[in-house]
């Protein structure tokens, strides 16, 4: 490693560099090239995203029409916004969305202040362990999220799990799928599969705070605490709201957790979550067009949160230059 | 249904699922193409009903005109009503499929069932019982026809039963004493065991008390969960748990099994199939069961609930209906078929042909109920069913939401009411997204 430039300056090196020779072709080639470079990821974004949303759209505003008693003959016509009025008045779907704020609140904090500590730790001392912890804390990513939640499924099982029966000797009783341990006990799974994922996004950014503000900071007289807290972790803002951002999607569509454990726990319902609430929709009620509306839902909450978070971090990075 | 399917033979159904899958494409495609004059006639038939096979096989030898492919299907709630609705989405619906009571509405909205009122047969008709076609006959149209139907019995030890000196309840306020006896005297040992995941026992119980959940009267579906029959169900119900009287848990689960095993359980309540699954999770309890009438609210008005039962439809997409039809009614009247069924081991269905009782009676070995007839006893409890059940739209749905409600209460969250006025909340908005005319009654 011989350079330590920051992020910023060797932007400007490749954006200034291109300026001299003809500017036409220069602006031609410049955005030929960017074409070919960004077409793979448009193709995906049409044919992955933007298509199958466009159809959840219109799924969500046809219906196959049953009037009266319903055993007439169907037809499938414009049905508005029937399918949003009912998802909005239906206590489950309600419920469910109540489930996932509350997953959320408890999980993306948790994960957030998590993996930054253990990042900063890593980062700071304990130098010789340094790529066996990252390793060790990492390893759970690479399970894929169907095994990781048999194995806590098997952990949390009263009569198989090892875990409950050494507390039950302890004469502690913990039932990990009981009423009110049904979402920690999903946030720990989850955290256990993505602490270490985050961790080494957290790590990584680190690395690229310049050596001589921390210097600066330790002749200062900041100890190791204060340098981690007031120096390294504001100069990280950006890699933490991307976390929080990607936390915050990954979140908002929990699935295999919850659906697998439900197997076992009938405090799980089937519209735990919203998007059990759709699959529920779509393959127990038989019914497309409110699932595709649940679903279309689903993703304007998502974006919502999502612009939500963007925008409190510029207005607080905003303040944050303010007061700099 | 002919005895509650096995969970070996779920997982074994649901193993076979994508092997049978792929003889689905075969067979439809040969359906296709078989439809020249020459030949018998190809229709397709799709069913989670144990020793459907043995049915198969047997009518494809008797006769030389229909030929059957049959492919097993997991139960419904493990996937096999869900393989129904997108097959039929996709337009390849088999010809004959099997469908449970409580989702009969729901195919025949969905038009997965077709009306077949015209194709049922005058003989037909008078051959099975009027309280079965009742449950399959909506707005004066058959969609399906009844194989089975199961009158809610009591099944109990006789043995722990002349033990504790224990006499056999005739109604529900002697059911009650003897809980209390039998905590008493017998404690760890409970009566009975309040099924958490028995959305369908829950019904037949207020069924029997005289609850109209759904009604179809004036042109609209009235949905009515917790009305006053329904409120004295559960509120007694719910006392009895609360006293703890009852184990409160799932019965569909290993739990309950060693529950039954172990003798902590006295007394099942359930459909008369149930004896035909006992003798087959529990061989070592031969002699010590015996099967009672359900205990009643009035015994001056004797008046069962049914738990269980199929049915079979022709799909909107078979293109012969009518060898579909007589394929359904050799199953569920021909002495062969039920002889057939039961070939693939113990079974204790009521047929809903009275005809062929005698049959199934004589098939059934009577040694694990220590010799009790107990076909007489279902005969007798059969005619007792209540006339005017009916099932809702989205039924699988609906009980799937109270069996959630009723497990949180037996986690002491929430009571067995409040998850019926649960199960009513959500059901509406399904009802209405299907654009049916609905009226909601709360009680």
């Amino acid at each position: 490693m011989t350079t330590t430039a920051s992020p910023e300056s060797a932007f400007r090196a490749t954006t200034v560099a291109p300026a001299t020779g003809s500017r036409a072709t220069t602006r031609r080639r410049e955005r030929a090239a960017c074409g070919v470079l960004m077409a793979p990821f448009f193709v995906l974004l049409v044919a992955v995203f933007l298509i199958p949303v466009a159809t959840a759209v219109w799924l969500s505003f046809f219906g196959e029409d049953r009037p009266g008693l319903g055993f007439g003959p169907e037809s499938t016509i414009f049905v508005g916004l029937r399918s949003y009025a009912v998802v909005f008045t239906d206590p489950t779907f309600l419920a469910a969305l109540g489930t996932i704020a509350g997953y959320c609140l408890l999980y993306i904090p948790l994960m957030v202040v998590g993996a930054l500590a253990l990042a900063l730790m890593l980062d700071s001392g304990a130098a010789r362990l340094r790529s066996w912890a990252q390793l060790a804390l990492f390893l759970p990513h690479a399970v894929p999220g169907i095994i990781a939640a048999i194995i806590w499924l098997y952990l949390y099982t009263p009569g198989l799990s090892p875990v409950v029966a050494l507390l039950a000797k302890a004469d502690l009783t913990v039932d990990f799928l009981g009423v009110h341990a049904v979402v920690p006990a999903i946030v720990n799974i989850a955290l256990w599969s993505n602490l270490g994922y985050n961790m080494v996004i957290f790590y990584a950014a680190l690395q690229a705070v310049p050596r001589e503000v921390v210097e600066a900071s330790v002749v200062d007289g900041a100890g190791p605490v204060r340098t981690a807290l007031r120096v390294k972790t504001p100069l990280i803002h950006s890699s933490i709201v991307m976390v929080v951002m990607f936390s915050l999607i990954w979140a908002l569509q929990l699935f295999t957790e919850p659906m697998l454990l439900s197997q076992s726990s009938p405090m799980i319902s089937a519209r735990f979550s919203p998007s059990m609430y759709i699959y529920d929709a779509a393959f127990t009620r038989n019914n497309y067009g409110l699932a595709a509306a649940a679903s279309v839902i689903l993703l304007l909450c998502t974006i919502g949160l999502s612009y939500g978070v963007t925008r409190w971090s510029n207005r607080a990075g905003a303040r944050a230059e303010a007061k700099a | 249904m002919p005895g509650r399917l096995s969970r070996r033979s779920l997982l074994a159904g649901s193993l076979a699922l994508p092997l049978a899958g792929a003889l689905a494409g075969c067979s439809s495609a040969g359906r296709r193409t078989s439809s020249g004059a020459s030949g018998p006639a190809r229709i397709t038939f799709w069913s989670a009903l144990r020793g459907s096979q043995q049915v198969v096989d047997a009518f494809n030898r008797t006769q030389n005109r229909i030929r059957v492919d049959f492919q097993q299907l997991p139960s419904g709630g493990q996937g096999g009503y869900a393989k129904l609705s997108n097959a039929a989405r996709a337009g390849n619906a088999p010809d004959v499929a099997t469908i449970e009571y409580p989702q009969v509405p729901g195919f025949a909205i969905d038009a997965v069932a077709r009306d077949i009122t015209a194709l049922v047969s005058d003989r037909l008709r008078e051959r099975l019982l009027p309280s079965a076609w009742g449950l399959t006959t909506f707005d004066g149209r058959v969609f399906t026809v009844p194989l089975d139907v199961e009158p809610m019995v009591m099944h109990y030890r006789t043995d722990l039963f002349a033990q504790y000196g224990l006499e056999v309840p005739r109604t529900w306020d002697e059911f009650a004493v003897l809980a209390r006896a039998v905590r008493r005297q017998a404690s760890p040992r409970r009566l009975a065991a309040f099924p958490t995941d028995g959305g369908q026992q829950f019904s037949a119980y207020a069924w029997q008390a005289g609850a109209r959940w759904f009604d179809i009267g004036g042109g609209a579906w009235n949905v009515s969960l917790t009305d006053e029959p329904t409120r004295r169900v559960a509120e007694y119900w719910q006392r009895l748990i609360d006293e703890d009287l009852l184990f409160a848990n799932a019965v569909d689960s290993k739990q309950f099994d060693a529950q039954v095993g172990q003798g902590l359980v006295l007394a099942r309540l359930s459909g008369a199939w149930e004896a035909g699954a006992q003798m087959k999770v529990h061989p070592g309890q031969a002699g010590q069961w015996a099967i009672a009438p359900l205990p009643q609210w009035d015994t001056a008005h004797p008046v069962v609930g049914t738990h269980g039962g199929s049915t079979f439809a022709v799909t909107k997409d078979s293109v012969k209906p009518e060898a579909a039809m007589e394929f359904i009614e050799w199953q569920v009247a021909h002495p062969d078929a039920l002889r057939a069924r039961l070939s693939s081991g113990t079974s204790s269905q009521y047929p809903a042909a009275p005809a062929l009782v005698a049959v199934g009676g004589a098939a059934f070995d009577r040694s694990y109920y220590a010799g009790q007839d107990i076909y007489r006893l279902f005969d007798q409890e059969a005619g007792k069913i209540r006339n005017g059940w009916i099932w809702g739209p989205r039924m699988t749905a609906t009980l799937k939401v109270m069996q959630d409600g009723f497990a949180r209460a037996s986690g002491g969250e929430g009571s067995l009411l409040d998850a019926v006025r649960t199960a009513q909340s959500a059901t509406m908005p399904d009802l209405k997204a299907l654009g049916l005319a609905t009226i909601e009654h709360s009680g």
